[in-house]
């Protein structure tokens, strides 16, 4: 038996091209319903790769009311500022505040942390030079002389990569502990796992973590193609005709609090965190080891980090990007780990794609409502195992969870690897 | 359960100033200016014409490996060579059997895709200045595997990690011009928590480019006194009036205090205490009244125990905007009250300009620097007082001083304010 958990999580949001609940999109990872579409943000009919899970037919002012804001932020803090707003909400976090005296308010205030996982920039942000480098004709001279009538004032605020942590500070205010990792497809979970860390030494006595991206934009999709990892029009993790990733677009946020504090307030409690470890392999840029040595001693440090045995692992929430490297060296470190005998994996890109900066954080709210429900879904675009892969089991088909625990694996670029222990909570 | 100290070993520096911590030290006691008219781009045409840039820089001489200097961007070089610094220094590297316990945090600047590749993009994709993306698939375009991996958010981190055989815990932060400062605060709290044993911490940066130059000259946050570069930065002085853009890299190595003592290594420092806040005011300000500023600094004195009357110096953010040189100000008054006017405080901005995702991890190596010397350096260019920055400014030369503990502060667009505290190692 494990100890009693010093952080729990009150609150979750998300957005993505699978839904703009967190129920919605648990809704249609359950029914097998894959947002993966071809692109029509742009005519991609002659791309090489051209599906994405894109976030649709949404009016960006009822994302985020404030109209003032859309002049100062991009499409991306757009939906990382959606997905803290919903997790807050959830938590009843600021009902609460309002319940206190001012200056116990002032305190609440200083003690709330802000922890940002952010994707870090786009190709697309520098393309609002264009008209003045056209205007320029290649003389860096004119490019200086007539930026002010071209290019808006506001340019670079737009585009700080710190802009949700900024506004979800302004908009609830929130002024404690803070970071905006910028850490690739990592980011999100670490931002989870830093979070976790400042509650636990009480450097904070709350905080929202949240995870944004938007990859989908001409350039990435190319490069990512030309580096070999763009499947043409389905993401199918750990299958043996797995072709590669597909983009997704989108946001997800939780609210941790420090358990003795939450105690104070009585708010709903949607899961427990337990631990988390992070490790590199010092592989290179986008390269990773074979063997997954990295992600094994990362599930190693989460499993020590809280007290753990692997055998108390219910299921595991896989990264499964569906490249064949990592996916291959995934199923080596989960072998690594838990033997021969693992518990039920699973993984969720197949439905909303690869969020990038914010997968970790969007595949760890799915888990929190995994272990609500009972079940592991199903990867509904699996076929076949992949016989050159360690065993795993993944399945097209619901699961049954071994305990109430979800070990969520988050890995990226710099060889990075997260991993995430998380507990349904019992009440 | 007693709480880890953590030492700081290793200093290496790439700054508008030297091109090694040593170098870097010496001219800022001297007081020595690293402004200019803007050398690597013709900023004729620009309202700011003048920077900070790294000089002379010649990176092949201290990275070894040429394949992985070409996925390095001119930050991310910088970055390498004062990591290298940082590490020779403190005699220590990750081995075989040590790397696992190595973790690696890093400030990292904003994405910055390179000019000349924007200007190809440009050319093939929108010639009459709208994008079409049909333009990316034709055949000139490079869509060159390096230059993409270049541009990824945690490259610097990746070429770090894997150049230095770093295996264990590792970050990359961005909060603009405290993204130094967090990433050092970082570290401390990793090693405290014993997700590591040893770390290389510190942040790197270059914006000196037609676009990154291009965006604080639209938000008018630079100084515009193009004829007189060296006197261009003067933070705290009435006159002052924006910011220099500078570039560069600052690391530090930080270890367990007693695994420090234990091998016998040299000591700078001790990191003692982080503070953090969110000042949630304004994006590109905090609140006149320091208020956000003020948290981080008392917590970062709690954090490391100390009372204010401990503190002798404080190198300031300092930045030479009229607003955040006043809203600091104001920041200290509050947290050190009738203390301040003992408190030495300098700006080395006003030297090496504003490094931004660097300027906090070089300027805790200054601190460092700073407490080994008994030395505060001069605030350079301060001339004319304001009754807005009522502090005790390191005016006309540097200042010979005990300095018991110092404290670091930067503070970032988006609202984070960073300060660390550094403690002498005598007293410990």
């Amino acid at each position: 038996m494990s100890h009693a958990s010093d952080v729990c999580i009150t609150g979750a949001g998300a957005v993505c091209g699978a839904g703009r609940t967190v129920d919605a999109i648990w809704d249609a990872i359950v029914c097998g319903h894959s947002a993966i579409a071809p692109i029509s943000r742009w005519d991609s009919s002659e791309w090489p790769a051209r599906y994405a899970a894109e976030v649709t037919n949404i009016d960006s002012r009822t994302l985020v009311e404030d109209r003032k804001l859309h002049k100062l932020i991009s499409r991306t803090d757009l939906f990382g500022l959606y997905a803290a707003d919903g997790a807050i909400m959830q938590s009843g976090l600021p009902a609460y505040r309002e319940t206190l005296p001012p200056e116990a308010a002032a305190h609440f205030n200083d003690r709330c942390g802000v922890f940002a996982g952010s994707g870090g920039g786009n190709y697309q942000n520098n393309y609002d030079f264009f008209p003045l480098l056209s205007m320029a004709g290649g003389s860096i001279e004119t490019f200086g002389r007539e930026l002010q009538n071209s290019v808006n004032p506001m340019w670079l605020l737009r585009n700080l990569p710190n802009n949700v942590l900024c506004h979800i500070g302004i908009r609830h205010n929130f002024r404690g502990v803070n970071a905006c990792i910028t850490q690739q497809c990592v980011g999100g979970a670490l931002a989870v796992a830093e979070a976790a860390a400042a509650l636990r030494v009480g450097e904070a006595d709350r905080a929202v973590a949240v995870g944004h991206d938007t990859p989908l934009e001409p350039e990435t999709v190319l490069h990512y193609h030309r580096l070999g990892l763009m499947s043409e029009d389905t993401l199918r993790p750990f299958d043996a005709a797995r072709r590669g990733t597909i983009f997704g677009e989108g946001a997800a946020a939780v609210v941790l609090e420090a358990s003795a504090q939450a105690r104070n307030r009585q708010p709903k409690i949607l899961g427990e965190f337990l631990g988390s470890g992070c490790a590199t392999e010092a592989a290179g840029v986008v390269e990773v080891r074979a063997d997954g040595e990295g992600l094994a001693r990362a599930i190693q440090l989460a499993l020590d980090d809280a007290s753990m045995s692997s055998d108390s692992v219910g299921f595991i929430v896989a990264h499964g990007n569906g490249t064949r490297a990592s996916d291959a060296s995934e199923a080596a470190a989960i072998h690594r780990v838990f033997g021969s005998d693992p518990p039920p994996v699973t993984a969720f890109k197949w439905a909303f794609g690869h969020l990038v900066a914010a997968s970790g954080t969007l595949d760890l709210v799915m888990a929190l409502r995994a272990l609500k429900s009972g079940i592991v879904p199903g990867v509904a675009t699996f076929r076949a195992s992949d016989p050159d892969l360690h065993p795993l089991p993944v399945s097209a088909d619901p699961q049954k969870p071994r305990s109430d625990v979800a070990l969520v694996l988050s890995r990226g670029f710099a060889a990075m690897n997260l991993a995430l222990l998380v507990r349904a909570h019992e009440d | 359960m007693t709480r880890r100290r953590v030492a700081i070993t290793g200093l290496g520096m790439v700054t508008p100033v030297g091109n090694n911590a040593a170098d870097t030290w010496t001219s800022l006691r001297a007081g020595r200016s690293g402004l200019g008219v803007i050398q690597s781009f013709d900023a004729s045409g620009f309202p700011t014409r003048i920077g900070a840039e790294v000089k002379g820089f010649k990176p092949e001489r201290f990275v070894g490996d040429r394949k992985l200097l070409k996925l390095a961007s001119r930050s991310h070089r910088f970055a390498l060579v004062a990591a290298e610094e940082a590490l020779a220094d403190a005699g220590l590297r990750p081995e075989p059997h040590t790397c696992h316990r190595w973790g690696c945090s890093v400030g990292a600047g904003m994405m910055c895709v390179k000019f000349e590749e924007l200007q190809t993009v440009h050319r093939l994709c929108a010639e009459d200045g709208e994008f079409n993306p049909a333009g990316l698939l034709n055949r000139d375009f490079p869509a060159d595997p390096i230059a993409f991996c270049r541009s990824q958010s945690n490259t610097g981190l990746a070429l770090l990690t894997r150049y230095f055989g770093i295996c264990g815990y590792a970050t990359s932060v961005h909060t603009a011009c405290a993204s130094g400062g967090q990433a050092l605060g970082t570290a401390l709290k990793v090693l405290r928590r014993g997700a590591a044993d040893f770390m290389l911490a510190g942040g790197y940066d270059s914006m000196l480019n037609p676009i990154g130059i291009g965006a604080f000259c639209l938000l008018g946050a630079l100084s515009t006194d193009n004829d007189t570069p060296e006197r261009a930065s003067r933070p705290f002085d009435a006159t002052r009036n924006g910011f220099v853009l500078g570039e560069g890299a600052g690391f530090l190595v930080l270890e367990d205090l007693n695994t420090a003592r234990r091998r016998g290594a040299r000591i700078y420092a001790e990191l003692a205490g982080d503070g953090n806040s969110l000042s949630s005011y304004r994006i590109t300000d905090s609140h006149p009244s320091g208020d956000g500023p003020v948290q981080a600094m008392q917590q970062a004195l709690a954090d490391a125990g100390l009372a204010t009357e401990d503190v002798d110096y404080v190198n300031a953010h300092g930045t030479s905007t009229v607003m955040n040189d006043r809203s600091e100000c104001a920041a200290l008054r509050v947290v050190m009250g009738k203390h301040l006017e003992r408190v030495a405080v300098s700006s080395t901005k006003s030297c090496m300009g504003h490094l931004i995702a660097a300027a906090g991890a070089v300027e805790a190596g200054v601190c460092v620097l700073a407490i080994r010397d008994g030395i505060a350096p001069v605030n350079a260019n301060f001339l004319e007082p304001d009754p807005d920055c009522d502090v005790n400014v390191v005016q006309g030369k540097s200042r010979q001083m005990p300095i018991r503990a110092a404290l670091s502060n930067s503070f970032g667009f988006g609202g984070s304010n960073s300060c660390l505290v550094f403690q002498q190692p005598e007293d410990l």
